[in-house]
């Protein structure tokens, strides 16, 4: 408006300001009510002809402030924004189309703003609006009004993986249909990934106008890990050189601690890996991988456990390993598993293989040709089993040859030798994997031949055993459950001389299946019972588009195994399956990489997102004019004469409306105030002192506050406790647990503290604090009588609160004992009740005669009724503030004395009572 | 004297206030007092004032046979203060006189009450005998300032304040002197009226304007609404301040006129201003107590 980034809501009310000038006269001629004054001369001045007969007017001052307040307050209902869109060109209707896939997440809230403002702009400006998303693409699109679409933004958010543009054109379309005038705003996510190429080709194609906002960030995402030989990779790749270069990637476990953090630098390129150099154990806790301070799905990568990286120990029967490596089995294993498996051989030729292997808790033990002999070995892999390893063997000459249990099946001695000379059969190649086995999903490549295999003895359930056979249906990996373990055997060997297989990534493939049965406890027999169906994994958790796990949302459809894609609308990215065995879908492929969007012939307003949200000026105007107001009201009392306004009032009172002026404008400084810890707090935290409740009676706080300071200063003198400053307390705002005692006189007639204040007191009492309230009414409560208002007052207080059983304080109970030998307690007066938490029975075994007695803590609260701090008080020259009733020295000596045995007893807790028996320890010490 | 405001305020009857009144009004007279003693010595009672011819019918034992001796008439002695004056005091109590602007330091009736107070102590103390007209009768204990007080007190809590402007048409008796303590606001010939009732008998006095200074100087400009105290009238008018020369003439006739009254029945007219010293209208009246001057009035103050 006026080339102001200045719009108005309401520009309607603006109309009102005509009414000004109807307001200018009715002003002008009802001048402010006149200055009255009385004067007893009164007689003298009637009658006097004034020689000015002009009416008063209003003077211009006020007139001016007035019709400033007016005008104000008409601006301000017209809801006037500063720094919005309503300039912005247009008239047609505006169909604004949002990307929401997990690139457009990062910066969400700038969207939704942005979207916010441009479309309620267009709503102002009378436009029809409507709103699309790209993950809604099939619903059609309906025109908004402003209400509608606050609350239609209010419940976009972005969806955790990238949804397909074309799916959101048949509906752009058939608005657009409707509306042939239609503005396009297209506030999109600068990703390629979902089409945008081919979307964007066509929206410019069908409409008039399309205007494409997006950031110029980018977006960063998380395309796979690794969980290599030492270290966990992840691969990081980035849409935008813009988007932010360095970083840093979390790995949280399950419960989402951090396990590890790794920093990236993209340098110049878009993709980067992360390092996380951690030990193999904190790795395969690892299942989410997250880049900082990147909120989106495509930010997270989550892990299952067939990514769990497993310890696998190598074992050979063939002792020529060392001499030729190339022809051992081990060396084709350690090849095909170190990628996803930390291998551990044997190399201590002094101890058993098997025995030291298994020390080294592998999850799969290999045994490449190796038969095992009962005894310690047969023992140790029994038990190996028992605990869920997976022992995985090859064939060869010395399994043909040996005879042992462990086996999935039984041997038939010799083998078979297919291709030889002296063989009628070619070698068999692979047949396709059966849908109940765990290769199902791996391509047999023909390349891969068999020529010679031990074969297994035809029994009931060799079928179901069996994970792949030859082309002629001879197993060629038999599996077995034993125990909680699992038994895999390759009919041929490791190395080469059977068969090509281990030359071949068919054998890493398999291999890695293998190893990630092992701590998959049940899913073999899952496996087995589900059988060709094969398994269904439902939704467990899954992915918001921000990267949060969370429930799985309705229309989440579970996986088969066999799902191998990324996330769309119906598997959202997440880990679906049990708890104990899940699977893990990503918002992104396996190295996939992140492509910056090209939108073609459509104009791009990049960074266009970052901006200045509009301001509200009702928050200044509305203040403004309540100032005006009251300047008006002053100038208006000081016309009259009423009250004769002198300077600094009349400045207190411009201060005063400035102030309230203020508070009402800016509520982010008012958010900003968070003051964790108090001056005060902190100080208090750092030395120990003594404490009053400010009840709100002044005479009694000053006594509260003279007496404990009196009762300080005896304290560091006759004891070592040397404590500060009391402090005041006002329980329902200061927090109290940095004292120890809490004295708290009880006023009867004054309000009972706030609800807050009942919880303080009941943590402080629960926490080890002191309470020490003091009813003060000794002189008027009657043993057996109806209670006094104090009394009742702290009674209503003490509802609520978990007050422990009291009693009167017993002559032997430690209070009397903890410094100064006492009788009772003893304050201005000396015949109050004084009551404590109660004490457990005297033990009727202890034949000692103890001399005071304690609980197994300090009593949380004490009641007292002598008035201690009227006792205490004294003015700054030492003298006695009040007398004591009965009265004298010693009585005072003895109320300070109570005092001292309470702060002691506050403070040291039971452990009088047990110094009491000193002597009788020293007795015994010595004896 | 001077209050706190806030005390001022509170005391909104005369009689809570006169307990502090007495003290200031002893306060001024002992001033008042002392100024007089240094002054003129006077002594006490015993003063000769003059020798009369002795007239049949009075008592024998009047000749002062001393001086009868000298010729062959015989003479009596008159001293001086033998035969008291009589002293009336009045003052206005009405509603005009509870006025007391910013500019004064207090209100017009706690002026005239400390006035009448002192002015009857320094009477009793010089041998007279004060009296407050329609209230007491003439007293001349050393105890009259806290008599009147009473008197005042009590007036107030029989008949409520007084609104009268004038003092009661009670005739004060020859030779007697009469004080009259007001802001005298009302119509001159009311005003004449009440003071030949007073004087009627041949009393002499002295008429004591009182006089807030807001009412002298008026300081009033812009569009202003007058009040009377009372409450009854009220004068609006846009333009206060050009009213301002109109009102002083006013004023000054006014004065002219009640002096002009006094005048002729022979009695003084001085103007208070309640921001000036008590001390020292009371110093003037004191003088003219002593000095009578009929008709001679005190100008200054």
């Amino acid at each position: 408006m006026f080339g102001l980034p200045l719009a108005f809501a309401a520009p309607a009310v603006l109309a009102a300001l005509v009414g000004l000038v109807g307001l200018y006269f009715l002003l002008r001629v009802t001048p402010p009510s006149p200055r009255r004054a009385i004067f007893p001369p009164l007689r003298l001045l009637i009658g006097l002809d004034p020689t000015e007969t002009t009416p008063a007017r209003t003077p211009w001052p006020i007139l001016a402030l007035r019709l400033a307040i007016g005008a104000l307050i008409i601006l301000a209902m017209a809801e006037p924004l500063w720094n919005s869109f309503a300039a912005l060109s247009g008239s047609g209707p505006l169909l604004v189309v949002i990307d929401d896939g997990f690139a457009a997440a990062p910066a969400w809230d700038k969207r939704m703003d942005f979207a916010r403002e441009r479309a309620q702009a267009a709503a102002r400006g009378g436009r029809i609006v409507a709103i699309q998303t790209m993950s809604q693409g099939g619903q059609d699109v309906a025109p908004l009004d402003r209400a509608g679409i606050e609350g239609r933004l209010r419940s976009l958010s972005p969806v955790p993986y990238a949804p397909d543009r074309a799916a959101a054109l048949p509906a752009v379309e058939r608005f657009l249909a409707r509306e042939p005038n239609t503005d396009i705003l297209w506030i999109a996510d600068g990703v390629e990934v979902g089409g945008a190429r081919a979307f964007s080709a066509r929206l410019a194609s069908i409409a008039r106008s399309v205007e494409v906002v997006t950031d110029n960030r980018g977006a960063l995402a998380l395309a796979g890990a690794d969980n290599e030989a030492g270290a966990l990779t992840a691969q990081i790749t980035r849409s935008d050189a813009r988007a932010p270069a360095t970083g840093s990637v979390r790995a949280l476990d399950v419960q989402g601690r951090e396990v590890g953090r790794a920093a990236f630098d993209f340098g110049a390129n878009m993709t980067v890996d992360a390092r996380f150099d951690l030990p193999v154990e904190l790795r395969n806790d690892v299942t989410e991988l997250v880049i900082d301070a990147e909120r989106s799905a495509g930010a997270t990568w989550l892990i299952d456990e067939r990514s769990r990286r497993r310890r696998v120990a190598i074992a050979s029967g063939a002792s020529a390993d060392v001499a030729q490596p190339l022809l051992a089995p081990s060396y084709y294993l350690k090849r095909a598993l170190q990628p996803f498996a930390d291998i551990s051989e044997w190399h201590d030729s002094s101890s058993d293989p098997i025995v030291s292997l298994l020390d080294q808790k592998p999850s799969v033990l290999v045994l490449a040709d190796m038969s095992v002999a009962p005894g310690p070995e047969l023992d140790a892999i029994t038990q190996f089993l028992d605990n869920g390893g997976v022992l995985l063997r090859f064939a060869g000459t010395r399994l043909a040859a040996g005879d042992d249990t462990l086996t999935p099946t039984a041997l038939r001695r010799g083998g078979r030798l297919l291709g030889g000379a002296l063989s009628w059969e070619s070698p068999k190649h692979i047949a396709p994997f059966e849908a109940g086995s765990p290769f199902f999903g791996l391509a047999a490549p023909d390349e891969v031949t068999v020529s010679r295999q031990v074969l297994a003895e035809p029994e009931t359930g060799l079928a179901e055993k069996t994970w792949a056979r030859l082309a002629d249906g001879t197993p060629l990996v038999t599996a077995e459950r034993r125990g909680k373990g699992l038994i895999v055997l390759f009919h041929v060997t490791a190395d080469t001389t059977w068969s090509n297989l281990p030359l071949s990534g068919l054998f890493v493939d398999m291999l890695r299946r293998i190893v990630a049965e092992a701590d998959a406890p049940g899913q073999g027999a899952a496996k087995a019972k589900v059988g060709a169906h094969g398994t269904v994994r439902p939704p467990l958790r899954t992915l918001t588009g921000f990267g949060v796990l969370g429930p799985p949302p309705a229309q989440a459809e579970p996986i088969g195994d066999d799902f191998s894609g990324v996330g769309d609308p119906f598997h959202p990215p997440g880990f679906y399956g049990s708890r104990d065995s899940s699977r893990a879908v990503n918002a992104l492929a396996e190295g996939q990489a992140l492509a910056r969007a090209d939108y073609g012939p459509l104009t791009v307003h990049e960074g266009a997102l970052a901006i200045t949200p509009p301001i509200d000026l009702r928050r200044w105007l509305l203040p403004a004019a309540l100032v005006g107001l009251m300047i008006d009201a002053l100038v208006s009392i000081w016309l009259m004469g009423g009250a004769p306004l002198r300077r600094p009032k009349a400045l207190a009172a411009l201060a005063v409306a400035a102030a309230l002026g203020l508070v009402s404008v800016p509520h982010q400084l008012r958010a900003a105030e968070a003051a964790p810890i108090s001056d005060r707090d902190m100080d208090a935290a750092l030395s120990t002192r003594l404490a009053y409740v400010m009840t709100g009676d002044a005479t009694v706080d000053e006594t509260s506050k003279l007496g404990l300071t009196t009762l300080t200063r005896v304290l560091a003198s006759r004891t070592s406790a040397e404590l500060a400053e009391p402090v005041g307390l006002d329980p329902a705002r200061d927090e109290l647990a940095f004292y120890p005692l809490i004295y708290w006189p009880i006023v009867a007639g004054l309000p009972q503290p706030k609800p807050e204040a009942r919880t303080r007191i009941a943590a402080f009492m629960k926490n080890g604090g002191t309470l020490v309230f003091d009813t003060r009414d000794a002189l008027t409560a009657r043993p057996g009588g109806s209670p006094t208002s104090e009394a009742l007052w702290l009674r209503t207080l003490l509802e609520g609160v978990d007050v422990p059983e009291l009693e009167p304080v017993p002559h032997d109970h430690v209070l009397t004992k903890t410094f100064y030998l006492l009788d009772r307690m003893v304050g201005r007066t000396a015949i109050g009740q004084t009551w404590i938490e109660a004490l457990p029975p005297a033990d009727p075994n202890d034949r000692v005669q103890r001399p005071a007695r304690a609980g197994d803590s300090v009593s949380p609260i004490i009641i007292a009724s002598d008035d201690l701090a009227a006792a205490w008080a004294e003015d700054i020259d030492g003298r006695p503030l009040f007398p004591l009733i009965p009265g004298g020295a010693r009585q005072r000596e003895l109320a300070l004395r109570s005092g001292i045995n309470l702060v002691m007893y506050t403070l040291t807790g039971n452990y009088k009572a047990d110094q009491v028996h000193a002597k009788d320890i020293l007795e015994r010490l010595t004896r | 004297m001077t209050l706190p405001a806030s005390i001022r305020r509170d005391a909104v009857t005369l009689s809570a206030r006169l307990p502090s009144l007495i003290i200031a009004a002893r306060r001024v007279a002992q001033t008042v007092r002392h100024g007089v003693h240094g002054r003129r010595r006077a002594g006490s009672g015993e003063t000769f004032w003059q020798f009369r011819p002795f007239l049949s019918g009075e008592p024998s034992s009047r000749v002062d046979w001393r001086r009868s001796a000298r010729e062959e008439r015989a003479f009596v002695r008159e001293r001086e203060w033998e035969a008291a004056h009589t002293v009336w005091i009045w003052f206005d109590r009405s509603a005009s006189m509870q006025f007391g602007s910013s500019l004064a330091p207090v209100t017009k009736i706690d002026r005239a009450t400390l006035l009448a107070l002192a002015f009857a102590d320094l009477c009793v103390r010089g041998g007279e005998r004060a009296g407050l007209l329609g209230l007491t009768r003439p007293l001349a204990t050393p105890g009259v300032v806290e008599r009147f007080a009473e008197a005042i007190a009590t007036d107030e809590r029989l008949r409520g304040a007084s609104q009268a402007p004038l003092p009661p048409a009670l005739p004060a008796a020859t030779r007697s002197m009469v004080l009259m303590l007001g802001d005298f606001l009302s119509e001159p010939e009311d005003v004449a009226r009440a003071i030949q009732a007073v004087s009627a008998e041949g009393a002499i006095g002295e008429l004591v304007m009182i006089v807030d200074p807001i009412e002298e100087t008026y300081p009033f400009s812009g569009n202003t609404e007058f009040l009377d105290p009372a409450g009854a009238l009220t004068v609006l008018t846009p333009r206060a301040q050009n009213l301002r020369d109109a009102y002083l003439a006013r004023l000054a006739a006014h004065r002219e006129t009640i002096r002009a009254i006094c005048a002729r029945s022979g009695w003084g007219m001085s103007i208070h201003r309640t921001d000036a010293s008590p001390a020292e209208i009371l110093l003037a009246l004191r003088m003219r107590l002593s000095a009578p001057e009929p008709g001679a009035g005190l100008r200054s103050a």
